[in-house]
């Protein structure tokens, strides 16, 4: 009998805090209480005795501190709790924050066939950074770096090693061949092709959805469904939704399956989606046909979270473009789509190998084939600056 | 969040808050409910906010640190704990049966926590409840939790072994061969 985890599995998975709740303890640190405080029971809304620690009624107000050692809260000055459900009610009307950004990361992976013994690595990876100003006028930017092209796992590592630590890697992509360069400046651009600033900006996020709009959006998991996972082109999904199932035709549930997952990671990495809401389109999400809970997985950054997929499907490489030999076959692969355990935050979602063939006909099943990865994204009061640091070395 | 260092509490703590807020409010809701956990996640931290540059990295991570804080910030609310463990107890799944139970029991803060489970860890010393709870419930090692509480390691292992011995008597079903390994072990 293990009883810690008897205790552990007693207690019930209690519900994240709202929006709100978050918003109100932050403010208290934004503007904290002028003199310290002893311990109280803040309790908006909600009385309960403070215990054997004797409570001082503070005046927030000004003027000194009136003792009044035990009792209840209820005893606490009405200008402390005056004081106190002002800050709230302030709290609660604030914005989370002034700005939100949101910083991720794509890559593709390759397979180096030296003699020396085959490896993959990942390239063609790019790292994007891009903020909002919570209300339009306030600006928004976007900006990019490309990241060195890098073997995978410690394994790979090794082998990159054993066969010499070459510092670029010439691979087949798509239909021609390329040179992906394993150093490359860590600089952010935020001029040239896909990447820029609007001072003026502002107000929606990478999701073209506004501050207020995200703060009314339903939490209940049907409701979010027939809004963003309808992709028949009929009904009350939204317009991003109809775009991306009209423009796919007639399309087989496997296939609908992953453009859900896409769907949902767009989402939860373009906008602050309030934490109910998050919820409640991961529980769309895995009541979706075709798509299934499979545990745990972990992403190209090694965090590990819980996941769901799509069905796997089969993908055949021809050849027909040209191309090493070996590249040629047909493997299978799923849409998986990774969540932080703890936060329920997106950490990533990525294509992963489940049945090797064709480029892949050396890896194991789990390999991830490219991968789009949340590194972070937040509110915050000044203005956001993408990190200095990599995401990987 | 990808191997970075860790935010230091006096330099960054809006990134402590939030890479811990819903963890520390969780740990809340679990032992003092729902209705209580976003004011003790936000006692914890403001408190954690007021002391962020007495913060030793070399004593503690920053997660075993604020697991401390909310111990204490909950240790002053242990009458709440233990009266509502001690209600849910009395009242057991389904004991009293109808309605009039079930409004109680959505009112007692404990989660859903079972019957005889929840008289028995009201029951603990303070001092043994957190120990157990760290373990359970914010999987810290021994180190983690002599850190966060401030009590000798050895301390840790004999609270925790105590709790355990209490809870298995109090549930029944006690194997004599594992209290006696316990006692020499």
């Amino acid at each position: 009998m293990d009883e810690v985890r008897m205790v552990r599995e007693a207690y019930a998975e209690p519900a994240p805090p709202t929006a709100r709740e978050i918003a109100r303890a932050r403010a208290l640190l934004n503007d904290p209480p002028r003199r310290p405080v002893r311990w109280q029971w803040w309790g908006l809304g909600s009385v309960v005795a403070a215990g054997a620690a004797a409570v001082m009624a503070i005046s927030l107000a000004g003027g000194g501190a009136t003792g009044k050692p035990g009792g209840p809260a209820t005893t606490t000055s009405l200008d402390a709790r005056g004081a106190v459900l002002a800050a709230a009610y302030n709290a609660e009307r604030q914005p989370l924050g002034k700005y939100w950004y949101s910083n991720s990361l794509d890559g593709q992976a390759y397979i180096m066939r030296a003699k020396t013994g085959t490896y993959a690595i990942t390239a063609a990876t790019s790292e994007s950074f891009s903020w909002f100003g919570v209300k339009a006028g306030m600006g928004e930017a976007y900006l990019a770096r490309d990241l060195p092209a890098h073997p995978q796992t410690s394994r790979d590592t090794e082998l990159w090693r054993k066969a010499g630590s070459p510092t670029s890697f010439h691979v087949w992509s798509n239909d021609h061949y390329y040179t992906y360069p394993g150093k490359v400046s860590a600089k952010w651009r935020s001029s040239g092709p896909e990447v820029g600033s609007n001072p003026h900006g502002g107000g929606k996020f990478l999701v073209d959805m506004t501050t207020e709009e995200l703060q009314n959006l339903p939490t209940d998991p049907r409701a979010l469904a027939a809004k963003f996972l309808d992709m028949s082109g009929s009904g009350k999904s939204d317009p991003a939704s109809k775009a991306m199932g009209i423009r796919a035709g007639k399309m087989p549930p496997a296939a609908l399956a992953r453009m859900r997952i896409a769907r949902v990671g767009g989402l939860l990495n373009g906008a602050p989606m309030p934490p109910k809401v998050r919820a409640g389109l991961m529980r769309a999400l895995a009541e979706q046909p075709g798509i299934h809970a499979i545990g745990r997985a972990t992403d190209a950054l090694g965090r590990t979270g819980v996941a769901l997929a799509s069905d796997e499907r089969p993908v055949t490489v021809t050849g027909e473009w040209g191309g090493p030999k070996a590249e040629r076959g047909t493997y299978r692969s799923r849409a998986v789509i990774i969540f932080d355990e703890r936060t329920g935050g997106l950490l990533a979602e990525q294509e992963e190998l489940t049945t090797p063939g064709g480029p892949y006909s050396e890896m194991k099943p789990g390999f991830i084939i490219n991968y789009v990865a949340a590194r972070a994204s937040n509110w915050t009061d000044t203005k956001p600056s993408p990190p200095a640091e990599r995401p990987f070395h | 969040m990808t191997g970075d260092p860790p935010p230091h509490p006096a330099e960054r703590f809006d990134e402590v808050f939030d890479a811990y807020f819903a963890e520390i409010h969780r740990y809340a809701a679990k032992r003092l409910g729902q209705d209580a956990a976003a004011d003790i996640a936000a006692q914890t931290f403001l408190e954690a906010f007021r002391q962020r540059r007495r913060y030793d990295p070399d004593r503690a991570g920053v997660r075993t640190w604020l697991y401390g804080i909310a111990t204490k910030v909950i240790g002053k609310h242990q009458r709440s704990e233990t009266r509502a463990l001690r209600a849910k107890a009395r009242l057991g799944p389904g004991r009293d049966g109808g309605e009039h139970a079930e409004r109680v029991e959505a009112r007692v803060s404990a989660q859903g926590l079972r019957g005889e489970l929840a008289g028995a860890i009201a029951a603990l010393p303070q001092g043994q409840r957190d120990v157990l709870l760290l373990v359970a419930l914010a999987d810290l090692s021994h180190d983690e939790i002599a850190a966060a509480l401030g009590i000798p390691y050895g301390t840790v292992g004999s609270r925790l072994n105590r709790a355990r011995t209490t809870l298995r008597k109090a549930l029944g079903g006690t194997n004599p061969m594992l209290t006696l390994e316990e006692q020499h072990g």
